[in-house]
């Protein structure tokens, strides 16, 4: 210790030093504290539908709730492993396959053929699109539309975020969202001819 | 012991004055700030330890308080389901790895130096460092919880709930990384308390001298050294399937769900005995200061630890029996789960043959321990119950099990644990607790306990599960449960006062002498609170029990250096003296060690690359820890 003697600075540096250490777990933690809705308020929900769409039905502007809401959809864990569940349980995968495609396109070419903005893929799944993509409106609710949303843009992103969902139980043919899948399996998909806004927008 | 002519300063021809002066020269903490920060006397580390658990049993109380607002009536609306798992799986996980395992292996760090008669634990670094790592983890679980990021997945978090699909979000993680903070701490002190116990005792205090407090401690440390590697595995297996993708847990990847709850109850069952044995060790070191006659049946106490610590980890399966195993696996576990019956009866024989053959003086300890034998006896006989198969699967997940593990747990656990405060308080702070407010207490937790969880036997017979966070008005459960919630309020109550004598006598009870309570083993040798070096000189043992009323005269050894830490080490059988030994001198480094560490661990919930980005600075700390000091350390 004679040696590497440590000098000791003054004890208010260290209670300082204390407290920053505090407030930066607390602000690691509450940066993905992801706090859960379960039943989302009707205002909100209804809130949630008023997206406005360009004429061309390619992007938006997302309604102003959603920033009220954090951007939930797209950052919070629990939204985008419920959207997960909903591609399972709403049968996407038998048109996209596990984010790649198959009959439909893939999320992970990087080609969006309505763009890449919420306001689009929420439009898509809500009122659908032409050539095979059903509308989901009476299926859904909205926040559900809105989660999967989430979800979807998750699988395309080419780097991932700390709150994406992991693997599931099951047999996985790919990495998970929170592995940045697409960034590994970056591929052109099924379909390489892109028309510039969809095979008919 | 050999005597030396010249050379460094030794204990050899001083009077007691001189001598005392230069050891507390030699073995004092430094003053300030930074000196208690590097503070490595097992007494110090360990009253924090003791401090820090008690405030989380106070806030895991809070959390049960909670829950029992919100059950006291039917489709109460006090409290979100979402937040009301949350707050179970605190209570739970606040319980056993914030509270009862800490403070008694905190006990163990506290008293088992005192006892063996030597002047400082085993690796007192360690120990240090195994505080910051057990505070740090503490906070990191109550963080997540204010945030609202505690995780839901109940205390032993099966897979797949606590999987990857299941559990969304960082509250799974958070809990499995605050599983390895305080298993790494368990793990640590368990380390130093063999050690001490094996090679730091007393010259002449063979193994049949060791008081039993001692021999329990030993068997919980080596419990928690062969359990705690179990969930450290499950713990790190877990974040590992839900961060980077492993398939442990993931049957259709050859995984297997299963694998986690072998791994979490090979080390959740002994975990109770983790709990229950350094209990059996306190009972039997306070009975016979208050029955004025010797323990009976020592030797079949220390064996009936023994065989307990062994039995512990062959009963893990009956936690499983409703899992669907096969049937002879499940006999096989149906009888290691009575056979444990027979050693625990042993020592309630023990204990009560003591007490019959003694007699008795009625003080707050003694009260507290009778209750345990009372409250710890029925938890027995519907642990013994739970043991069949056909009947664990009636009532597997209902209140009745929820009604055993707490007739067990604080039954066998928390009523020697208050009736060792009030025993060791004396020892520890230099002043009594109160007998009037401690026999309030008493009452009180005794009444308000057996209220509160007897008719939650009645509710799981009932087919009221656990973890329910409300019932409908329809089913017959909602009088039993207001019953329930209000007589919670009388345990609480009881426990408040606890806490405030405490607080009380901490700051003005009246001062203890060395040894207010006429008892027999070494740690009421020393002063009231012991010195920083224990004892003026290490006393030589030669019977079982050092000193008793008649004699209060002890033999001491001499022949320890005064200007640096000295321990004696002695041989593991007979305590002959070997060797002296330098004991670490107080070293900022393990609070930046455990500081290091925890970076490494949080930060690894974000990112497996934090595993080898975070070595770095723990290789830092550890290089500070462990820098050579510049002069022979072993030149005895």
């Amino acid at each position: 210790m004679a040696a590497l003697s440590f000098r000791h600075g003054p004890a208010w540096l260290f209670k300082i030093g204390a407290l920053f250490a505090a407030l930066g777990m607390a602000a690691a933690i509450g940066w993905v504290r992801q706090p859960r809705e379960y039943r989302v308020d009707p205002p909100i929900s209804a809130a949630l539908e008023q997206i406005r769409l360009m004429p061309n039905t390619i992007s938006g502007a997302p309604p102003e709730v959603y920033f009220a809401l954090n951007q939930t959809y797209e950052t919070g864990g629990f939204d985008l492993s419920q959207g997960k569940r909903f591609y399972t349980w709403f049968g996407c995968a038998s048109c996209h396959g596990d984010g790649r495609g198959g009959s439909g396109p893939s999320f992970m070419d990087g080609w969006w053929l309505y763009g890449p903005s919420m306001v689009s893929i929420v439009s898509s799944i809500r009122d659908g699109r032409p050539h095979g993509m059903p509308a989901f409106k009476n299926k859904m609710t909205i926040d559900e539309i809105w989660q999967l949303s989430g979800y979807i843009k998750s699988i395309g992103a080419y780097k991932a975020s700390v709150s994406a969902p992991s693997r599931n139980d099951d047999r996985n043919t790919r990495p998970a969202e929170n592995r940045a899948p697409a960034a590994t399996l970056f591929e052109e998909g099924p379909n390489p001819v892109h028309p510039d806004q969809g095979p008919s927008p | 012991m050999q005597e030396e002519q010249s050379g460094p300063p030794m204990d050899t021809d001083l009077d007691d004055r001189e001598l005392e002066s230069r050891l507390a020269k030699t073995w004092s903490t430094r003053p300030g700030f930074w000196g208690k920060i590097a503070c490595v006397d097992h007494k110090v580390v360990a009253r924090r330890y003791i401090f820090t658990a008690f405030v989380f049993l106070m806030l895991g109380g809070l959390l049960s308080l909670a829950m029992r607002l919100q059950l006291s009536q039917p489709e109460a609306r006090f409290i979100s389901p979402d937040r009301y798992n949350q707050i179970f799986t605190m209570h739970g996980t606040n319980m056993m790895f914030l509270f009862a395992v800490p403070v008694m292996e905190a006990m163990a760090a506290y008293l088992v130096p005192l006892m063996v008669g030597t002047r400082n634990i085993a690796f007192p670094r360690l120990n240090a460092f195994s505080y910051w790592i057990f505070l740090i983890g503490g906070l990191l679980l109550w963080l997540a919880f204010a945030l609202d990021a505690a995780p839901d997945v109940g205390w032993f978090a099966y897979v797949p709930l606590s999987g990857p699909q299941y559990s969304p979000g960082k509250r799974t993680d958070l809990w499995a990384q605050m599983i390895t903070f305080t298993e790494l701490s368990a793990l640590a002190v368990a380390v130093e308390v063999v050690v001490t116990v094996f090679k730091q005792r007393a010259p002449g205090m063979s193994l049949d001298r060791i008081p039993v407090l001692v021999w329990a401690m030993l068997v919980m440390s080596f419990l928690v050294i062969l359990a705690m590697p179990a969930i450290m595995f499950g713990s790190s297996t877990l974040i590992l399937d839900r961060l980077v993708g492993t398939q442990f847990y993931n049957p259709a990847e050859g995984g297997d769900a299963l694998l986690w709850q072998h791994l979490f109850w090979f080390f959740g069952h002994p975990e109770v005995y983790i709990v229950f044995l350094p209990a059996v060790g306190m009972v039997s070191t306070i009975l016979p200061a208050f029955v004025g006659r010797p323990l009976y049946g020592y030797m079949l106490l220390v064996m009936a630890l023994i065989t307990t610590g062994i039995l512990s980890f062959g009963l893990w399966v009956h936690h499983m029996f409703t899992v669907g195993l096969p049937r002879l696996g499940e006999s096989f576990f149906t009888a290691s789960s009575m056979a444990i019956a027979v050693p625990a009866g042993i020592q309630i024989f023990c204990w009560l043959a003591t007490l019959w053959a003694g007699k008795p003086v009625y003080k707050t300890p003694l009260l507290f321990i009778l209750g345990f034998i009372f409250t710890f006896v029925m938890g027995g006989m519907t642990g013994v119950m739970v043991a069949s198969v056909p009947f664990d699967t009636q009532v597997h997940d209902t209140y009745f099990v929820v009604a055993h593990f707490h007739y067990v747990l604080i039954g066998g656990a928390v009523f020697p644990l208050i009736a060792a405060i009030y025993y060791w308080f004396p020892k520890m702070t230099g002043r009594m607790m109160s007998e009037r407010l401690g026999r309030w207490s008493f009452w009180l937790i005794f009444i308000g306990f057996h209220l509160t969880f007897f008719p939650m036997h009645i509710l799981g017979l009932w087919g009221m599960p656990r973890r329910v966070y409300t019932y409908q008005p329809e089913l017959p459960w909602a009088s039993l449960n207001l019953f329930v919630s209000l007589s919670s309020l009388i345990l609480a109550s009881g426990f408040l006062i606890f806490f405030i004598d405490a607080i009380k006598s901490w700051r003005s009870g009246p001062p203890a002498g060395a040894n207010p309570w006429n008892a027999s083993t070494l740690e009421w040798a020393t002063s009231s609170p012991p010195p920083p070096y224990n004892f003026r000189r290490i006393p030589v043992v030669s019977a079982r029990d050092p000193f008793s009323p008649g004699n209060d005269e002890l033999t001491v050894a001499t022949g320890l250096r005064t200007d640096r830490r000295e321990v004696l080490v002695t041989t593991i059988v007979e305590a002959l003296p070997e060797a002296r030994e330098s004991s670490a001198t107080d070293s900022v480094w393990p609070f930046w060690a455990a500081i290091a560490t925890s970076i490494m661990l949080i930060w690894s919930i974000f990112s497996p690359w934090a595993v080898v980005w975070g070595s770095i600075p723990i290789a830092v700390a550890l290089i500070g820890w462990f820098w050579p000091k510049g002069e022979a350390e072993d030149e005895s």
